[in-house]
């Protein structure tokens, strides 16, 4: 970078706040360096540091946690950090709204615990709280198990400040649960990892924290039965808060009794359940349901990362949308296709959602991008075929090159390449990581 | 404004039959009437065209020759619409939906229904209903109001405190965008890629496109319902109840207010067996299982109880419970005993702010010399003042006007929102400066430039205009054109 923008960057933020050479280690995604780090202390040093950095048409890659920053297309330019660490506080909890609104790089561990000391909570829990921060969530649309009844970020997501491309502050949504004045622009920053704007403050939707929450495990023999067990909950009169299949080997990582498995939620006032949990066993003991265990509490925030963390290395990550239905069909014939060119997989996902998550085991020998590239086409193929998609959410530069980071979106495309270019014309945030070459 | 002289009309009419069919086109002053406004008749504006046509390619078709005309167009649902949004506000076409009305599909193993725009939106409640599944969103014209016009809308209603409003329900649409191509929006998976365009396209009150099939999530019937009436001497003791209610850990499937107003009006014409003298009643609905339903009940109770409720009682069946809903729901109707004319308005609060502003909007209404009534969504802050007024009294319409503007500046001071759930239409524009900076509005404006460059598609809504539409704008009180007509009458 030269030493003029440096300057410029460090007069904003201070010299401690800008990051250089080797300091830059933990941002180092897929092999490049940025080119600094600065670390924006208010929303106008932030916009300040947007400001300078378009003028110099220095590409933005706006980092929270850094949990999600190898998802997407390898960036041509590595770019500017902009860091949302100093940007961490909780501005305004008011318990008897249900809203909290808070400065986006605060992590979802720290704003839960605060929010829990006042018996309620933020009703998202991605993988890593302790890392992820509300702002990188909700840019990389995370999410966990319990989106099962309670959604994503963009349920959730009422008012937004973001600082765009061209330097300005933006406000959309506001700070009641309810809002249909002028368009809903949060919704729009939801997933968008990061391409529109740098969110810098939100503020969100809140749930009382239920007295009671249980998770169990039902094993089956066969995956199928677990698939058919979750279509029955599904139409029954339970009213679960996550409804996870794990197949047996992402039941086996996450030490299960026995898998495949059923993995399903409760909450709400202690006796509603228990009597759940019992309508559980009688619901799926036909089914072929056995071994009903309850979990422990830390097993919540592993599940959604259970396929992955099969392997020790996995070759490649990939994150499957279908119809709920068709979960467990779409797991085993997932399967199949690996395992016929001789590779392991790990496959959880959300039954009652029809979000799978799959893991690749990487070859014995040498690791050629072959084999696996084929594997990964025939997942995005399956998920197609039902009418969903895939996005390879992790996967080594040899695989990207022959398999694109995410799925074609049809006609939509053109709509989403002018809400970039409308909306960041000097196309200066994370460019080319997203979908459509966006 | 566009204008066409008549033999041009005579020869546009004639294209607009081939595409559709003669029976699909009106364009006699006379006939344009009836769409000349929406449910709030302040407002109207009469178009060159109604057509209706009954898929997504005839949809298209008329698109491509309002463009080629540079004739601006507008989408209609069934026209029980708040704040004038489907007014065709410079002339041009307006697409009536009410032909396409069908259910696609119903998926019960997915949870989804595909259906047209123009199906109505208890009619999705009634086909799922005997498999024991429902629709969410219920807004209280839900008898008469369309799915696609709730898209527009992003309606609510009293249950979305629970389930959320229509944009949490709808996973994908088509949609005709404004240069007439049909695209894809979302899908049937509940997570789709890219930006979330199903997302922002519902509440965009048809600046953005026309939706011509949807795809919206259909629930499971709740195994137990349960509705608590809890009546209270002062208006204050039942907004803190609210906040009570909501800090006991509990989210009911609704909380509605009803102060002593409208429980008079209701009393009077319906016998719903609210006391006449109680300053205001909360009717709270619980929801879920059969399991717990008592003790959260019990605990709703309390939490009445401890903010001064001088009366809790649970509606013993089905029955009682309805009639509690028909005093809410038909609080409006009600209205028009007591008084010629009502005005709605429509604003949000942050909850905890409901016993000062509700408050400050009798204090201005007051100032005013007029009086209001009250019956909202308390649970989530969605107030709905009712201001009475006799229009045929010079003067006072432009009160009510001058009042609801107030109450919309305070909702806006408290850090609350201009709308909630009926739009910003033609109505607000005015007042979005209120709760959006002028950066904030352009970034909208560029977003809807994504969408409609031209601005053809409904022209004049959302954002503030320097320039009044002619006829567009707020003119005394009139009934609607077909009540003018002797056509029909309001109930």
């Amino acid at each position: 970078m030269e030493a003029a923008l440096l300057d410029k960057l460090r007069a904003i933020v201070g010299p401690a706040n800008v990051l250089t050479g080797v300091d830059l280690s933990p941002y180092v995604v897929e092999g490049r360096t940025p080119e600094a780090a600065v670390f924006p202390g208010s929303v106008e040093e932030a916009r300040s540091v947007v400001e300078v950095a378009g003028a110099a048409g220095m590409p933005i890659v706006p980092w929270g946690g850094g949990t999600a920053a190898s998802v997407g297309t390898p960036a041509r330019r590595a770019g500017l950090v902009v860091g949302l660490a100093r940007l961490a506080r909780l501005i305004e909890h008011e318990p008897g709204d249900l809203t909290v609104t808070v400065e986006a790089g605060m992590t979802v561990a720290a704003l839960q615990s605060a929010l829990r000391a006042r018996g309620q909570w933020l009703s998202l829990d991605p993988a890593d709280p302790e890392r992820a921060t509300i702002g990188g969530v909700i840019a990389a649309n995370a999410s966990g198990p319990r989106r099962h009844l309670y959604g994503t970020a963009r349920d959730l997501l009422i008012g937004v400040t973001v600082v765009t491309g061209e330097g300005a502050i933006v406000r959309g949504g506001g700070k009641v649960v309810k809002n249909v004045a002028g368009y809903d622009v949060p919704k729009l920053f939801a997933g968008s990892y990061g391409t529109l704007g740098i969110l810098v403050e939100v503020t969100l939707k809140l749930r009382p924290a239920p007295d009671a929450e249980r998770l169990v495990s039902v094993g089956f023999d066969r995956l199928k039965d677990a698939g058919a067990a979750a279509r029955a909950v599904t139409a029954s009169d339970l009213i679960p808060n996550a409804l996870d299949l794990l197949d047996a080997e992402a039941g086996r990582a996450l030490g299960l009794a026995a898998a495949p498995a059923l993995v399903v939620g409760f909450d709400g006032l202690l006796e509603q359940v228990e009597w759940q949990c019992a309508e559980l066993t009688r619901l799926t003991a036909p089914l072929g349901g056995h071994r009903i265990e309850t979990l422990s509490p830390d097993t919540w925030s592993r599940l959604v990362t259970a396929a992955r963390s099969a392997f020790d290395a996995p070759a490649a990550l990939m994150k499957l949308a279908v119809l709920p239905a068709a979960v467990a069909e779409t797991m085993e014939q997932g399967a199949n296709a690996a395992r016929q060119r001789g590779l392991g997989t790990a496959w959880s996902g959300h039954a009652g959602i029809g979000v799978l998550y799959a893991a690749l085991a990487s070859p014995p020998e040498s690791p050629e991008p072959g084999p696996i590239a084929t594997v990964l086409g025939e997942w995005r193929a399956l998920a197609r075929a039902g009418g969903g998609h895939a996005v390879l959410e992790a996967a080594p530069l040899a695989v990207k090159a022959h398999v694109p980071v995410w799925d074609d979106p049809g006609a939509a495309e053109r709509i989403m390449q002018r809400i970039k270019a409308q909306l960041d014309p000097l196309n200066i945030l994370n460019p080319g990581r997203f979908v459509a070459g966006i | 404004m566009a204008t066409l002289t008549d033999s041009r009309k005579r020869e546009l009419r004639r294209e607009l039959e081939t595409v559709v069919s003669p029976g699909a086109v009106l364009s006699d002053p006379d006939e344009l009437l009836v769409y000349e406004s929406d449910g709030l008749t302040l407002f109207r504006a009469l178009a060159d065209f109604v057509v209706f046509p009954t898929s997504a390619e005839q949809v298209a078709a008329i698109v491509k020759l309002a463009n080629r005309e540079s004739l601006p167009f507008v989408a209609r649902g069934a026209g029980t619409g708040l704040s004038g949004g489907c007014l065709p506000a410079e002339g041009g076409i307006v697409i009536s939906l009410m032909r396409m009305n069908r259910i696609l599909e119903i998926d019960y193993d997915n949870l989804l229904a595909v259906v047209e725009p123009g199906l109505v939106n208890l009619h999705l409640s009634w086909a799922v209903g005997p498999r024991g599944y429902y629709y969410a969103p219920d807004p209280s014209s839900q008898q008469a109001c369309t799915i696609g016009g709730n898209i527009a809308n992003n309606s609510g209603g009293p249950h979305t405190l629970k389930y959320g409003v229509t944009v949490n329900h709808i996973l994908g649409l088509e949609v005709v965008m404004p240069d007439g191509e049909i695209v894809w929006l979302g899908g049937k998976t509940r997570e789709s890629q890219g930006y979330d365009l199903t997302g922002v396209f519902v509440g965009s009150e048809g600046t953005f496109g026309i939706a011509t099939k949807a795809i919206v999530r259909i629930l499971r019937k709740p195994q137990a319902v349960k509705t608590v009436l809890a009546v209270f001497e002062r208006i204050e003791q039942a907004s803190g109840a609210v906040s009570a209610i909501i800090a006991r850990g509990l989210v009911p499937a609704a909380v509605e207010m009803i102060d002593h107003l409208t429980i008079q009006a209701v009393e009077d014409a319906f016998g719903c067996g609210y006391p006449r003298d109680a300053a205001a009643a909360l009717l709270v609905e619980l929801d879920g299982l059969t399991v717990g339903m008592e003790a959260q009940a019990e605990r709703i109770s309390e939490a009445c109880r401890d903010n001064g409720a001088r009366e809790v009682r649970t509606a013993r069946d089905e029955a009682e419970r309805q009639l509690l809903w028909k005093g809410r729901k038909s609080a409006f109707g009600a209205y028009g005993r007591i008084s010629p004319a009502y005005m709605v308005m429509d604003g949000v609060i942050p909850r905890t702010k409901l016993p000062y502003v509700l408050g400050r909007v009798n204090e201005i209404v007051a100032t005013h010399g007029l009086r209001v009534g009250n019956v909202f969504h308390a649970g989530d802050g969605n107030l709905h003042p009712n201001i009475l007024y006799d229009p045929r009294t010079p003067g006072e319409e432009a009160r009510v006007v001058a009042a609801g503007a107030e109450i919309m500046k305070l909702c806006a001071a408290v850090g609350g929102s201009i709308s909630g759930e009926h739009g910003i239409g033609l109505e607000k524009t005015d007042f979005m400066p209120f709760i959006f900076s002028a950066t904030d509005l352009t970034f909208m404006q560029r977003l809807k430039s994504a969408f409609n460059p031209t601005g053809r598609c409904n022209p004049g809504k959302v954002f503030p205009t320097r320039k009044s539409c002619g006829e567009a704008g707020p003119v005394a009180y009139r009934p609607h054109p077909i009540e003018e007509k002797g056509l029909a009458q309001r109930f």
